[in-house]
Parts: structure tokens; sequence; C-alpha cells
């Protein structure tokens, strides 16, 4: 039983690697601008089918792909914010349904074009086991988990130090104070998307090389970032890691000690509990009692 | 005489003009895109070439295919019925996945109008008892498959991973009843379709499990997933059984490093092979209008269309077409047909209905190695893709 716990909980930390990477985006732009971008997890997933063209087509490795992926993520992250920042009236409820639109618009494209096959890696090399002591994975999802730690790191880094990551956190608390002390905040709000983008062509690369993927998984993503975004606390970097290695563990354990068939239930129930006793999220309430 | 010669005249043009065929039009509801149009365009090549050979072969009647891509969705399956039906069909072919058929043929059933498919086994379809509802294939003739095959291996114990969709759990559950008696030790494990991580259902198959055979009762996206769960942590098994949609050509190119040795429900095997003359035509004219070689979705697809058609053009004969008497008519349906012997019982599934395992070898092609009297070649046994 021991070692079942140990590989699900192995197992469990390397998803939620991943599930950070594709959720940081998301609460990134949430943080900045107040819109949750319902067309993210369809930007990934559109990042994921950019390392699918470059490997079938190229016949290169995946982890090729991730400058054409995100580039193609960050055109993306940058339309949906030009249209949203368009939005006049009622911005939070509007640019919910304008970024679902885009999501469904996003998805079919990808159907017409790669049509409704899955679609996964085939490298060898990314699909090899890697075994350290009795615990096993993939090679893929292990490099997905160390680029996980590295970006969300150098986010974090980013959002502390540099003059523009300041200038999002500042439009993020208070966008007219920001603007009085000089910072342009329709800019900051751009650069905060592309910065989202960015993070979204990792995640896309990272997905394509260790799962499979298919034109209806978008909004599964989407659904997904966000329950790790509400969970972290809005506005927290380290919180999203945090969220989402607790998810992937959660996951994880259920399967090993219960049922696979209720594993999606268990992240549902882990989110509700913890809004339940902590409504910021995990670290919005610790930052709060601080 | 200058009456009598325009009167002659008349008669034999009247007698020189060709006889027009009378024209039926079937509604095609089918998933063309969203996650079902691999499968659905399949299908639907099947049907669009059951229509060409039943148009060439009859000059009485004509069969003309009216089609709505579902997308996928049960809602918009449900409003292609109602669309098609105020088109005038006759009846409906189509459909896959059990729960847009589901909805589908409900629709259909309120309408009077017979609704045919080949793409939903789930056993709750017939037990709601319609006398429009038909349907080639089910649960209980992928069940027979692999016990049929597991029988053949000399398997004893089993591992049954399987999605909680109902057509996935109907057949998992069947199974898991089917060989309890047979003195097969069998463990099931349900997951979530959601789900892409399977590394810890088998790390227990592994560690606490100990089968001979994993069998997956799953979609593609889930074999993918399984496959490469087991590669990683390789249980000590000797085979790796699946059924729908992994046995096929597709799989085997977009996946050659998986595939190897996995099993898989498959009527036909890679390359092509057809010993009967109606399937060789079959096969030329789906090579004639595609341009590619048919796989088993399109055979299920001719197969449904042939005998609905072949049903429509004997009730319009006997004039009931247009009183309900198509349902009749596909009730005494009894041949041979590409998948075998179809006939319709009182809930108008057909008992005889028994699918082949195929094997991916080596080469990329597939092999029928179950049953052994339809088999094509041996299985390879124990054969692992690791």
């Amino acid at each position: 039983m021991a070692e079942l716990i140990l590989q699900a909980l192995y197992s469990g930390l390397l998803n939620g690697g991943v599930y950070a990477l594709m959720a940081i985006g998301l609460a990134l732009s949430f943080g900045t601008m107040r819109v949750i971008n319902l067309a993210h997890g369809e930007l990934v997933l559109l990042a994921a089918y950019m390392a699918y063209v470059v490997e079938s087509r190229l016949d290169l490795s995946p982890l090729a792909a991730i400058p054409l992926a995100m580039a193609v993520a960050c055109a993306g992250s940058a339309l949906v914010y030009l249209l949203v920042a368009r939005i006049r009236k009622n911005r939070e409820l509007n640019s919910l349904m304008l970024s679902f639109a885009i999501g469904i618009i996003i998805t079919n494209a990808v159907l017409l074009i790669w049509s409704g096959d899955i679609h996964s890696t085939g490298s060898v090399s990314l699909q090899e086991a890697v075994q350290l002591g009795s615990l096993y994975s993939m090679r893929s999802e292990l490099y997905g988990f160390l680029a996980s730690l590295v970006l969300v790191t150098l986010l974090w880094q980013w959002l502390a130090k540099s003059w523009y990551g300041r200038a999002v956190r500042a439009v993020s608390s208070q966008r007219d104070a920001a603007k009085l002390m000089g910072i342009n905040p329709a800019k900051t709000e751009l650069i905060s998307f592309l910065v989202a983008g960015l993070l979204a062509g990792c995640a896309g690369v990272a997905l394509y090389s260790s799962s499979v993927i298919q034109p209806s998984l978008g909004h599964a993503l989407t659904v997904k970032a966000f329950i790790i975004t509400v969970l972290a606390g809005v506005g927290s970097v380290p919180g999203v890691l945090a969220a989402s290695v607790l998810l992937g563990i959660t996951e994880a354990l259920t399967v090993t000690l219960w049922s696979s068939a209720v594993q999606e239930l268990a992240g549902m129930l882990l989110f509700l509990l913890v809004l339940f006793v902590l409504p910021n999220g995990l670290f919005g309430a610790a930052r709060r009692r601080a | 005489m200058k009456q009598r010669l325009l009167w002659t005249t008349l008669a034999a043009a009247a007698l020189s003009l060709p006889t027009f065929a009378e024209e039926f039009a079937v509604g095609v509801q089918i998933p063309l895109t969203g996650a079902q149009a691999r499968a659905g365009t399949g299908m639907y090549e099947g049907i669009q070439t059951a229509a060409e050979l039943f148009n060439k072969g009859n000059a009485k009647h004509k069969i003309k295919l009216a089609v709505v891509d579902d997308e996928s969705n049960p809602a918009k399956a449900v409003s292609a019925v109602e669309k098609l039906a105020a088109q005038g069909v006759v009846a409906f072919v189509g459909g896959f996945a059990s729960n847009i058929i589901g909805p589908a043929s409900d629709a259909s059933n309120k309408l009077g109008l017979v609704y045919m498919t080949a793409g939903g086994v789930d056993n709750d379809l017939t037990r709601r008892g319609y006398k429009t509802f038909f349907r080639v294939n089910n649960t209980r003739g992928y069940e027979k498959a692999v016990v049929t095959l597991l029988g053949e291996l000399g398997v004893k114990s089993v591992s049954v991973v399987y999605s909680t969709k109902e057509a996935t759990a109907d057949l998992a559950k069947d199974l898991e009843a089917a060989l309890g008696p047979k003195g097969i030790k069998v463990s099931m494990h349900a997951f979530d379709p959601a789900i892409t991580d399977f590394k810890p259902i088998i790390n227990k198959i592994k560690l606490q499990d100990k089968p001979e055979v994993i069998f997956m009762s799953a979609y593609e996206n889930d074999y993918v997933g399984i496959i490469r769960a087991a590669k990683v942590l390789k249980p000590e098994v000797k085979a790796v059984i699946g059924v729908w949609s992994l046995a096929t050509a597709k799989m085997a190119k977009d996946f050659p490093d998986l595939m190897p040795n996995v099993y898989g429900t498959s009527m036909l095997p890679h390359p092509v092979e057809f010993k009967q003359a109606e399937g060789r035509l079959f096969a030329e004219t789906y090579k004639r209008l595609f341009n590619k070689e048919p796989d088993y979705q399109a055979q299920f697809g001719y197969v449904k269309g042939q005998l609905l058609f072949e049903a429509i053009a004997r009730s319009a004969d006997a004039g009931t077409l247009k009183k309900g008497g198509l349902a009749d008519e596909l009730r005494k349906t009894n041949r041979d047909t590409l998948i075998g012997r179809v006939t319709f019982d009182a809930s108008g599934d057909n008992p005889n209905f028994q699918q082949r395992i195929g094997q991916h070898q080596a080469g990329g092609k597939i092999v029928i190695v179950s049953p052994k009297n339809e088999a094509s070649g041996v299985a390879v046994f124990p054969g692992l893709p690791w």
C-alpha cells in the first residue's frame, strides 16, 4: 500500500505542475483586469496543436514548437484583450460571454483545420519511463513539472521585482491610483495578457507532450484552470502552484484509495471545502489575515 | 385517319418513355464534426456506399439521402431528426454514441418514423421497447467477442478498466457477469471520462490485481492514456485488449509505438480483405467513391443502410410504407450481411451479432485472430506493446 500511495503522491505532484502551467496565465489576467478569460483553455489547446503541427509536419520534437506555440497563444491572448477592452458597460459579465464565444470559435476552427481526431506525441524520448527509486513517470511529465517550477518562479520574480511586474500588481490593486502614478493601465493589462499567452504556449506544449489532445478539450482546461485560480486566491502566484499540486495529489489519491470514477468529484469537493473554510482561497485568506 | 395516327404516335411515345423510379428520402443524422466526427464520417461513407449500390441495382426505387450533422451533440441530434422529418424523410439511418442516439431515436419514435443505427450499443436503447428502433450491433456482441477471445487464449484473470460512460460501463459490467461463472477472476476499475493520468489505476493493477490481461472498455483517447501508463509502469500482464475504435489502421498509423500486439474489436483485417463477392463489391464501390479503403465503421454504415433501403423497397412494393409498414418489413429481415446474419427481435435488436477481434501486428497490419473460425491469422500471445 505504501508503494501505491507514494506513486500516487508523485503522479499527483507532476500533474499538479502541468495544472499550474495551465492555470497561471488565467490567474494573471484575472488578477490584473478582473476578467475571466473563458477562452484560456482553448488558447492552451491551440498551442498544443502547434506542437502537433511541428511534430507531424516538420518531424521535430514537440519541444521545438515552444516559440511557435508561445507566439500563437500570445496573439490569441492579445486578441482576447483587445476585444474585451472595447467593452464599455458591465465588463465583468460581458467579457465572460465574449471570451466564451471566442473559445467556441477557436474550438470549431481547430475542428475544421485538424478534424476531430485525437493527437498526442509520438516522440519515444518524451514517452520514455523515468524511474526515481520505486517511482515512475514519463520523461515529458518530469519536464512539464520542472518547466512549471521555473516559469512560476520567473513570473513571481517578474511581478515582484520588474517595473512592469509591479505595474501589473498596481493596476490589479487600484487601477485609477496606478494611472495617477504614471502607469498606463491599458498597456499594463495588455502586457499581462501577453504574459498569460506565453504561459499558455508552454502549457500547450506540455499538454501535448504528456497527454492526448482533441478539439473539445479546451473547455475542460478552462474549467480546471478556473478552479485552481479561485482555489489559490486571486492574485497569488505561489497560491496557484500550491493549489495545482493540492488538486493533482487529491485526484491521484482518490484513484488509489477509492475509485477513479470519483476523481473529478473529489477535485470539486476539495474546491468547495476550501472555499467554505477560506472564502478568499488558500493564499488570499492568508494574506488578508496577515 | 389523322386521329388514329395521333393516338398511335402518343401511345408509342408513352411506351418509349423511360420508367421513372419512385424516390424515397432517407434522413441521415450523424456526427460529422465534434468528438465523434471520425466514427460518424466513416459510418456516413458506408451509408452513401449502400445508397449508391442500391440505386444502381434497383430500377423501381431510388434512395435520396438527406444529411444533417448533429455535431456530436444530443440536443442538435434531436433538432436534426425534427428538421429531416419536416423535409419528408421516410426513415432515419445514422447516429453515433448511445447518449446521442437515445434522444434522437426518442424524437423519431414520437414522429412514428423508423430509426436504424449501428452506433449505439447501450442496453437501455432497446429496453425502451420502441417499435421503430432497430440496430444491427449491441453490447452482447462485443461481450461475446471478448469472452470468446479470453477463452481461446486460456486467460484466468482480467483487470477491467472502464469509462463510466453508458456503453463502456454496460460492456464492462456485462463482461464481469459473463466471466465470473467461467472461473475467470475479474477486477473492476471504473474511471471518469475526464481523466488523463491512468498511472494510479495501472499501478493498482500492477501491485494488487496482478492479472494476466488488461481489458479496456473505453474510447480512443483513453486507450492512449492507459497504454502509455502501462508502458511506464510495465505490469506483468500477457495482453492488452480493448474494444471499439482501437484495432483500426488510423490508430496503427497515429500511434505506432503504442499499438503493437494490442487487441481490439474489428470486423475487418487491415489491409482489407473480403472473402464474399458482396464484400468485394462494397470495397470496390467505396474505394471508387472515397478513394480509400473502407474501415469497419464504413462497413457498419453500409450494412445498416442496405437493410433499411431494402425494407423501404419491400414496404413500398407492398403499399405499406406510408401506413407505418416499414418497421414490420424490417422485422422480417433475415439475411447474411458483411457483419454476419441479421435478424431483429421484438425490441429491434440483432441477437445474432458477434464482433470479431483483431490484433495490431508487425508492419501496421491488423489480423483477425478471434473467433478462430473467422481468423485471418494467429494471435501473438503473450504479446505487449512494450
